[in-house]
């Protein structure tokens, strides 16, 4: 700060010591031609040529008006009778007075004010060439560390100091590396000493900068977030003018703007790309399930027809309902995998009607029983008619899928029970598959709708199973707007799955 | 259970599956044919007498829904289908174009036989009596000249409507009928493809006849495609 008040101390020193000389000159020049004996009003033309050259070198208004005003006394004194006082005895002196003063003054306030104008002309032209500069470089960059680089390199040789550029990632956090301009050739990237630090102090800020000890940090605002930072060295921040801040604001926004393209840019072909993987990823599932379901009911019926050439009592029966078990749970691991695949391709597949409830139900037990008989399945529905939108044939493979699981967790005796009811709240169809087998460990709870995720607590190859059923019913249910959650009762052994299914057929489908 | 050791038509790319569908209709005393394209079945169906086909939908020179058209054109023989189970639309436009019931993969060689089964009578009933007065299937019995219905000998009040969709799923017994061709049977062409009037008529004509609505003795939904009357 010291500096800075020195320097404009200085500066008036020396624009008073030039209007002293100018004004002793033009005195100088006055007895010279009085003693040769020029008329008066040559004096007066000296004098006005005087204050004409102290406003034009001189900075601001204040140095003319002060030699006009000087001028005119001195003029008085040295120059009218009587002599080296500031009596007069003409009074059409007062005139020439008048009409100095006030031609010194105007000569004065215009030079200024050109001299005023074409320094802001000055300012204007290379902010403008400053700025040209800034985004013909810009538009080179390929890389958003390159538009760092090149923003540093700008900004410091335009405001003549070592600027520095911290970006920001994807999610709006600082990086932990900046770089900055420690030469006119060379860059450098410094560790940011605390990048807590700097989220800190970006947060809430209102004034488009924040005060460090090394550096003024101006913030550079993307489209959605924060996208960096421009650093300005604390010895030059606290001399910048008003040009010079307004000229850093322009060039922020450049490079805002710069920023701000080149995340949309990357973020498009991010999108790209990852369409495309989805898309491939898909199209291969269910190609490899699309294969797989032919001979897998060819093995089922080979099998089968084995078990049938064979008696019960030969160990070839056993072997080849093996075989046939093997294969039912291979073929129903296909058709989720071919399930899941199509949910995630989009909502597009959800074939929504009004059905009735109990007509779902009615065939998922069918479905059951036949492949389970010694199970007995409680249904409890409503006797009114319940019509709810959905897409028949997923809800009927949630269905399946939570009583298939059911039935594999429960011993055969063991009730299993599956009811619905409406509620009229929350405008929802409430379906309950409810077992009293084993029950959900506590530890799976969370989990137990993941894709791919198994019990721990069994032993690996104790069931088959690696947990699509489950994630199926959950993107099923969710697609529909729906809601899945899993508890254990209450009230002794046994785990429950319960759905909603919204009642109401949303605008969009 | 003997039988008369009728023609059936297997249509079907696969050389396991076809096996094990020869296998269960040899055990069972029937006599078979095997095509493996469609090709294959039309030149079997024109020089062969044949009395029921099956008929997988994928085939690998032309798609099964064809060869169900040209057959229809002159025979009313019945027609099972052998599907993949995301074949829904295929199913029901097979269904619509005459065929009587379909499979889905995998199947059991029971469940196949008993399709089977339940076809072939189809097909006598519609050869024997046309001027039956009465159907009847289980306990439930309908008098078509009075238009009554009695379950369990008890006469049973159906609506008009309730009554034909009755009368139509009894005359189709043990054959799959698409929702859209109910509605078209029922409430006529105009009516477009709306299935809520369908659900609710069905809904009620089950809470007549039925003990357990969700657990259907007669009529049971086919999923995605329609209704059957069960005819065992």
């Amino acid at each position: 700060m010291t500096t800075q008040l020195n320097k404009k101390a200085l500066n008036g020193l020396f624009y008073s010591l030039l209007m002293i000389v100018l004004l002793f000159m033009a005195s100088s020049i006055g007895f010279l031609f009085r003693m040769i004996g020029f008329p008066e009003t040559n004096i007066v033309i000296v004098y006005l040529l005087a204050v004409l050259l102290t406003a034009s070198r001189t900075k601001g208004y204040i140095y003319g008006i002060l030699a006009s005003v000087i001028a005119t006394f001195a003029f008085n004194y040295f120059f009218t009778e009587p002599y080296y006082t500031f009596a007069v005895s003409d009074p059409s002196y007062i005139v020439t007075f008048i009409i100095m003063t006030i031609t010194a003054l105007i000569t004065s306030t215009l030079t200024s004010h050109v001299k005023k104008s074409a320094v802001e002309a000055q300012e204007k032209e290379a902010e403008t060439k400053a700025l040209y500069m800034l985004t013909n470089h810009l538009t080179d960059a390929a890389e958003i560390h390159n538009i760092a680089g090149i923003a540093a390199s700008i900004i410091s040789t335009v405001m003549n100091c070592k600027a520095a550029c911290l970006c920001f990632d994807e999610n709006g956090l600082p990086e932990k590396t900046f770089v900055q301009q420690i030469s006119p050739e060379k860059q450098i990237r410094r560790n940011v000493a605390n990048t807590e630090d700097i989220k800190h102090q970006i947060e809430g800020l209102r004034t488009g900068y924040s005060i460090g000890t090394e550096f003024y940090d101006w913030l550079i605002y993307g489209r959605d977030n924060i996208l960096g930072i421009i650093r300005i060295p604390t010895d030059k921040a606290i001399i910048m003018t008003e040009a010079q801040t307004r000229l850093l604001r322009a060039m922020i926004e450049s490079i805002a703007l710069a920023m701000d393209r080149f995340r949309s840019a990357e973020q498009r072909i991010k999108y790209r790309e990852e369409t495309v993987q989805e898309r491939y990823r898909g199209n291969l599932l269910r190609a490899i399930s699309h294969d797989l379901r032919t001979p897998l009911s060819g093995i089922m019926g080979t099998s089968e027809m084995l078990m049938d050439m064979s008696k019960q009592n030969d160990p070839r029966y056993k072997l080849a309902e093996e075989i046939h078990n093997d294969a039912n749970w291979l073929h129903s691991l296909v058709e989720n995998i071919l399930s899941l695949t199509r949910l995630q391709e989009g909502r597009l597949t959800l074939n929504k009607q009004l059905e009735a409830v109990e007509e779902i139900v009615g065939g998922a037990v069918h479905h059951i029983i036949q492949r389970s008989p010694q199970h007995e399945i409680i249904i409890d529905i409503p006797d009114e008619l319940l019509l709810v939108p959905m897409d028949a044939k997923l809800i009927e493979q949630v269905l399946i899928n939570l009583l298939d699981n059911a039935i594999k967790h429960t011993p055969s005796g063991n009730e299993i029970s599956i009811f619905v009811i409406k509620d009229d709240k929350t405008h929802c169809a409430v379906f309950t598959v409810a077992d009293r087998g084993e029950g959900i460990a506590e530890t799976d709870l969370p989990n137990i709708f993941q894709m791919f995720y198994t019990s721990h607590t069994k032993h690996a190859d104790a069931q088959h199973g690696i947990g699509l059923g489950l994630a199926i019913c959950d993107a099923i249910v969710k697609a529909h707007g729906g809601n899945i959650e899993a508890h254990n009762h209450s009230d002794g052994q046994g785990a429950k799955f319960i759905f909603t299914l919204p009642m109401e057929v949303t605008e969009n489908e | 259970m003997s039988n008369l050791g009728e023609h059936i038509l297997v249509v079907e790319d696969d050389t396991q599956i076809r096996n094990f569908i020869c296998y269960s209709l040899h055990s069972e005393g029937y006599q078979y044919l095997t095509a493996n394209t469609g090709q294959g079945a039309m030149n079997s169906l024109v020089s062969e007498q044949i009395d029921l086909m099956l008929l997988d939908l994928g085939l690998p020179d032309f798609d099964g829904i064809e060869v169900i058209k040209k057959v229809r054109e002159w025979s009313e023989m019945p027609i099972i289908i052998v599907s993949a189970r995301d074949q829904d639309k295929e199913k029901a436009a097979a269904l619509d174009l005459g065929a009587d019931d379909y499979l889905t993969k995998p199947f059991s060689a029971t469940e196949l036989l008993a399709r089977i089964r339940v076809a072939l009578r189809h097909l006598y009933k519609q050869g024997g009596n046309k001027q039956q007065t009465s159907i009847q299937v289980g306990n439930l019995k309908i008098e078509l000249d009075k238009r009554l219905v009695f379950l369990n000998d008890t006469e049973i009040h159906t609506t008009p409507m309730e009554y034909s969709l009755l009368t139509l799923l009894f005359k189709n017994a043990g054959k799959v009928l698409t929702t859209g061709y109910i509605i078209k049977e029922i409430w006529g062409v105009g009516y477009g493809k709306d299935t809520q009037a369908l659900r609710a008529l069905m809904a009620g004509l089950r809470r007549k006849i039925e003990k357990s609505p969700a657990k259907p003795r007669y009529i049971m939904t086919e999923i995605g495609v329609g209704y059957r009357l069960v005819d065992e």
